[in-house]
Formats: C-alpha cells, structure tokens, sequence
C-alpha cells in the first residue's frame, strides 16, 4: 500500500526512508463502499486522498444534472483541493464509483510535515504546481478540441476508465450529451484493427 | 528619469509587500531574490511570447496591463488579464519546457519584474522560505483558477458579467470590450447589452 505511493511520491522528490516513514506515519487509511460521499459541497475539505484501490469522481450541480469535474482511479490524487487549500467551503462533492480505499491526510499534519521536512514542503510546491498545469492542460485542451478530438484524446490516454466509468459519467466529464459519447464510442469500434 | 527611479522604487516596495503575505522577508532576503530578477519592459501591444517559443520566464506586472490568449483558427480565446502584481506567463511551455500553444501580449506599455526557470530553481534551492513561498503562491493561483474554472462552467451569462463588472471596475476601463467578453466567454453583442442594461441603474 505504501510503496504504492512512495511510487508516486519519488516521480516529484526523491525522499530517504526517514523523510518517508514521517510522512507515512501522518496518514490514515480510510476505505468507502461504493457510491458513497466524502466530501459534501458547502463543507470544507479536511483531506488530500490518495486512492489505493477503486474509484472516485469529482462533481456540482448545475440545474438537475452533475457536471463531473474529476474521476480518480489507483495511483492518483483526488481532493476538492481549493477548499483544501484554502479553508473555504468546497463548491464540489466526491464520492466513489467501486469500494474505495484511500491513503488520505489532514490539511494539518501536511502543514506539520511541511514546517519539519523541507524535502516534504518541496513535494507540496511541485505537487500544487501539478495540479494548476493539469488545470491549465485542461482548460486549454476544451477550448482547442472539438467534442470529436476530445473524445478520441480521452479515449486514448484513458482506455481503462472507459471499461470501468459508467458511459453517462465520462460524457459528463467530457461535456458532451450521453447519446454523443455513444455514437462517438460506435464509430470507434468500425475503424478497422492494426490502424490507428 | 528620478521620477521613474521612484516608481521603480514604489514597484519594489509593492513587490516586497505583496511576497511577505506569503512569507514575511527580511530587507536583505528581498534583496537575494531580487539579484535574481530581472526587469523587462515592453511597448502596447508587443507579443511578449509568441505561439510555438519556449516560455523562459515568470513576470509579474509591475505596472501596465497584459492579456494572454489562445490562437485558434478563426479567433483568439483570451484565458488571462493581468493588471499591476499579477503573475502572467505561458506557463505549461514554462515549466514543461515545451514550444507554446498561448500567446502572451501587452495591451498598454508593461514592465515586468521576470525570473528564468533556472533562477527559481536556483533561489529553491538556496533559500528554503523561497520553497514556502512559491508552494503557498501556487496554491493561491490554483485557488483562483478553480475559481474562475467553477463560475465558467457554474453561471449565467449575466452572473459572471455582473460579477466581473463589480469585482474589476477599474478593468472595463483599461481593457477593450472584445477581450473581456472573450475572456468571459460571453459574445461580444451580448456584452454590449449587458453593459446598456446596467447604465439605467447609475445615479
């Protein structure tokens, strides 16, 4: 479980076992069933979580349908990081897809890692500046691809989550109508084998 | 040139202030930083960098005003405006050391207080306050990215001009209409109407 992230961790910093063990030991395990909530929007965000096993999804509420902002499979952050950051309420909710285990941390015990560890406080900054370039990525990929360029892009890069997410949930997640996702997801499957 | 000796000075004075929010810093450690940066000044409307270059540098403004858009096709999508202590850059190029998809160009003359990616990576590893202070500086950015992102995908039309009109009055004087419209996605027609509607209320 903590190799996993020490996995994660060492693509940003390289930690020595003493640097890890202290972070190791400011976090806690906390597993969900599926289809539950660990953030309510309103409420402030009190972890950073990082998935050990399942799935989880970011999302609001626009009229009477959810706009689904992030999904986060093994191996990656998930938070409603600005109301983490900040203290504020969180605009989103986050709720798991499958039986979800997490690596998760206090907003607190960071800020008690990042006073002791100067290596940790390295960590925070190049993670926090992921998260803006992934943001920026984003944004920017929105308003330069068409729904169709869209879909084969996220297609591509995320072939296991297309097997795993419900087909409504990505259509969100991409801004595009379900029956847009489906037809797209057809014409995917005529295109001959060995070409790409 | 004393006059603009003393608008530096102030720019400085307002650099310094606006860091020791973050991190306070000692008049000496301001002035390790600042062996680091450079200033740069531009003319309006000068491409500060252009699509397909290698972003070298974070600016900050210290005065003027600078837009930075995406070029498409047929038009151009204006994701920042950066007035007086804004951070502005191309930054996925900045940081990924890759050719640019943005554009970032001044609207009236700028100068900009700017540090190369090697310098930062330089003060970091230097000054461990640096480390503190770009964490808790990006963390302020990405809160008010996740900001703008949750209103553009959240509010009306009419929301985020109301919202923007009244947060930055002083920007619909600086800055042509079409760029704010397009910087809040709202159609420059449907802007002027907007603006029309809000005039009866004055006074």
């Amino acid at each position: 479980m903590l190799e996993m992230l020490r996995q994660y961790v060492s693509g940003y910093v390289a930690l020595s076992d003493q640097e890890f063990s202290f972070l190791a030991d400011m976090l806690v395990i906390r597993s969900f069933d599926k289809r539950q909530q660990l953030t309510q929007a309103g409420e402030v965000e009190n972890y950073m979580n990082f998935v050990i096993k399942g799935l989880a999804r970011m999302y609001f509420h626009r009229g009477n349908t959810e706009v689904i902002t992030n999904i986060a499979k093994e191996g990656e952050l998930i938070s409603s990081s600005a109301s983490f950051l900040s203290g504020n309420p969180s605009s989103f909710y986050i709720e798991t897809l499958e039986p979800t285990t997490f690596l998760s941390i206090t907003r607190q015990h960071l800020d008690k890692l990042y006073r002791e560890s100067p290596a940790i406080e390295r960590l925070g900054r190049l993670l926090t500046t992921h998260f803006v370039l992934q943001k920026e990525e984003w944004e920017l990929s929105c308003m330069r691809l068409d729904t169709r360029e869209r879909f084969l892009h996220f297609v591509e890069t995320n072939p296991e989550l297309v097997q795993r997410v419900p087909q409504k949930y990505l259509a969100s997640y991409l801004n595009m109508k379900p029956e847009t996702f489906s037809r797209l997801k057809h014409l995917l499957r005529k295109r001959p084998s060995g070409r790409k | 040139m004393t006059n603009k000796g003393a608008t530096y000075k102030a720019a400085l004075d307002e650099l310094h202030h606006q860091l020791s929010r973050f991190v306070p810093l000692t008049k000496a450690e301001f002035g390790q930083l600042l062996t680091h940066v450079e200033i740069r000044e531009f003319e309006k409307k000068v491409k500060v960098i252009r699509e397909g270059e290698v972003e070298r540098y974070l600016n900050i403004v210290a005065w003027g005003l600078v837009r930075k858009y995406l070029p498409l096709r047929n038009k151009e999508i204006t994701v920042q405006l950066a007035p007086e202590g804004h951070i502005i850059h191309s930054e996925l190029s900045f940081y990924y050391r890759t050719p640019s998809r943005a554009v970032v160009e001044t609207i009236e003359p700028t100068v900009f207080f700017s540090i190369t990616y090697e310098s930062l990576e330089q003060l970091y590893d230097q000054m461990p306050k640096i480390e503190r202070l770009g964490r808790l500086m990006i963390s302020d950015l990405f809160i008010k990215k996740d900001d703008r992102y949750f209103d553009q995908l959240k509010k009306t039309t009419r929301e985020r001009f109301l919202e923007y009109i009244h947060t930055h009055p002083q920007m619909l004087q600086r800055v042509p209409q079409k760029y704010i419209a397009s910087y809040l996605n709202i159609k420059p027609e449907t802007f002027s109407r907007l603006k029309h509607l809000m005039r009866p209320k004055r006074g």
